[in-house]
């Protein structure tokens, strides 16, 4: 929003930003100084107004005051538009050099050390490994790339810090990875930070290819619980980085409401592809790699519900996961995640012969009423928009009735991923959508 | 070893000489779990894992209006939080102009597209038919 009222400024229209005083906190600190540049003004205004009834948008204009300076809100508004500019709102050019970070910590004990990490907000508030010269230095043993190569530039939110070959080592050291872990690593810091939202989101780590048994990874029972090192610590890397590098502090540079578990390993697994049915391709496969490439595929959602039980006569698999799915915002897309044996039993008996053909069913037959489509905030906000633009399906679905039932999922969005060890018919839906994913090997 | 409280005071028995071996080994299974003095021996030296943050190219705010009198003020709804949300809001602060600023032209506008959408039309058009604008409101 900050940008939108900088564009209006540099067009000589004195311009106010209106928002809770969370994203206020936000777009007046750390937004100012490492993305906008611009001291918009704010007036804080009182929250939640989304879902509030118009009698309670009446009193919020009428009685309601700026959660910032404490003022009647129209009166904050006003002010915001005429009160002259101080100095300091007048300021322009180039900033002061940023405050360089040493490479090393100043020495201290080991206690001291982890306590400073804790109070810098670097760690998931679980023990790390210090990362020691001689650790990191082994650490970058596991690449032949350079310590100081830049694998990218976080931007997100403001800022250009490099993350370097060395600084993400430093945090596969702290996250208790191993060497041999690290091409797979560096693959996944194209991927940081994590995702940042005030609505709560979280990550999904797929690995797919030879890797996987190369590092031992857990593909099978249990894949999706702690009891596998790999799984573990490379979940846990990804977190950290988006945390040091990645700038990603609570109330600082994030403002989710209630936040996610998830974030502790970012649902980090293995697909189990030797027990693939024939004809259902690994995920990396159906995205255009070769079947021995290793990849690392991150997706970004929110939800995850679990079949629960296991698979009935009387009720196929594909209609309960139907059913599961329309749980699902329908933003983006879904990623259901399957026991091999409920893959079997889909196409041995429910004959989907391919993911894509299970995808294909999904796409057509989970459906949804346009009036819970556009109830969630994220579809309101995006979908929402796009459909006041006119733009299709949305302009259409936002003018029907409450009650039309719709197909709000693309079959290109609908991933299936084979997980588990056999034990049980379970599997769980999720809105989770995978990006096309990244090599592995080349960072080796 | 017997604590006892006296006359507001704690007062300390020692039975036996055990008492005292179990005191000193008390005494040393505290100190094992104090911070480490800060002899260099203890010392550790690790890398920082924060990278430098680069700070923004600062520009300033234009002049400010002397007042809303005879003006026109744009309210821009970015769309967050659906299209009952401060589209909402924005008519009741019409109608609060209306009754305390009546001189005061106030247009409701929704920007195109997701909120973080850039509109340079709608900009252009606030800027040539204009005097102040508001965005928001987001949460």
């Amino acid at each position: 929003m900050s940008r939108h009222a900088r564009a209006l400024e540099q067009l000589n229209i004195p311009t106010v930003a209106g928002a809770g005083s969370n994203i206020v906190a936000y777009a007046t600190g750390y937004d100012f100084l490492y993305s906008n540049g611009m001291p918009i003004r704010y007036v804080g205004f009182p929250f939640p107004v989304a879902g509030q009834p118009k009698e309670v948008h009446h009193r919020y204009v009428f009685e309601g005051t700026d959660q910032v300076s404490g003022k009647a809100i129209m009166q904050a508004i006003i002010d915001a538009l005429t009160r002259p500019l101080a100095e300091k709102e007048k300021i322009s050019g180039d900033p002061p050099e940023a405050k360089p970070e040493p490479r090393l910590l100043p020495p201290d004990t080991e206690e001291n050390l982890q306590r400073l990490f804790k109070e810098k907000d670097w760690t998931d508030y679980l023990p790390i490994t210090l990362p020691t010269e001689a650790r990191v230095a082994a650490m970058l043993k596991g690449t032949s790339r350079k310590p100081d190569e830049i694998v990218k530039t976080i931007n997100w939110p403001g800022g250009a810090r490099p993350l370097t070959v060395e600084k993400a080592a430093v945090c596969a050291v702290m996250a208790g990875a191993r060497p041999e872990y690290f091409p797979l690593l560096l693959a996944l810091a194209n991927e940081v930070p994590f995702g940042n939202s005030t609505t709560s989101m979280a990550n999904m780590i797929l690995v797919n290819g030879p890797v996987r048994n190369q590092l031992k990874m857990n593909s099978g029972g249990n894949a999706m619980g702690p009891h596998n090192e790999v799984n573990a610590t490379v979940g846990r890397t990804f977190t950290l980085l988006s945390k040091t590098v990645g700038g990603l502090h609570a109330n600082v540079t994030t403002w989710s409401s209630l936040g996610s578990n998830l974030q502790y390993n970012n649902l980090c697994i293995a697909e189990n592809e030797e027990e693939l049915p024939e004809g259902w391709d690994p995920f990396h496969v159906q995205m255009g790699h070769k079947r021995t490439d290793s990849v690392v595929s991150v997706g970004t959602g929110w939800s995850y519900i679990s079949s629960v039980g296991e698979v009935q006569r009387s009720y196929a698999a594909q209609l309960l996961i139907r059913d599961y799915m329309r749980a699902l915002s329908g933003q983006g897309g879904a990623t259901i995640v399957m026991d091999p044996t409920v893959a079997a039993l889909l196409k041995d008996t429910q004959g989907f012969k391919t993911k894509t053909e299970l995808s294909q069913w999904l796409a057509q037959n989970v459906e949804k009423t346009v009036a819970s489509f556009f109830g969630n905030g994220v579809i309101a906000t995006f979908a929402g928009s796009l459909a006041l633009q006119g733009l299709e399906p949305y302009a259409t679905w936002m003018k029907a009735p409450p009650e039309t039932l719709i197909k709000p999922f693309n079959v290109k969005n609908i991933n299936v991923v084979v997980v588990g060890g056999k034990i049980q018919t379970t599997w769980f839906v999720t809105d989770f959508r995978l990006g096309r994913g990244v090599l592995i090997d080349s960072w080796r | 070893m017997v604590l006892e409280m006296q006359e507001g005071r704690i007062k300390v028995k020692i039975k036996g000489l055990w008492a005292c071996s179990l005191l000193v080994l008390g005494a040393l299974a505290f100190a094992g779990h104090m911070p480490a003095q800060s002899g260099n021996a203890d010392k550790i030296t690790v890398l920082n894992p924060a990278a430098a943050s680069k700070m923004a190219k600062r520009a300033p705010l234009c002049p400010r209006l002397s007042s809303l009198e005879g003006k026109t003020l744009y309210l821009v709804d970015i769309n967050w939080g659906g299209p009952d949300a401060a589209y909402s809001v924005y008519e009741e602060m019409k109608d609060w102009f209306a009754k305390n600023i009546p001189s005061l032209k106030v247009v409701i506008k929704r920007k195109r597209g997701p909120y973080s959408q850039d509109d340079p039309e709608l900009w252009k058009e606030i800027a040539q038919n204009g005097h102040a604008a508001m965005v928001g409101i987001s949460g």
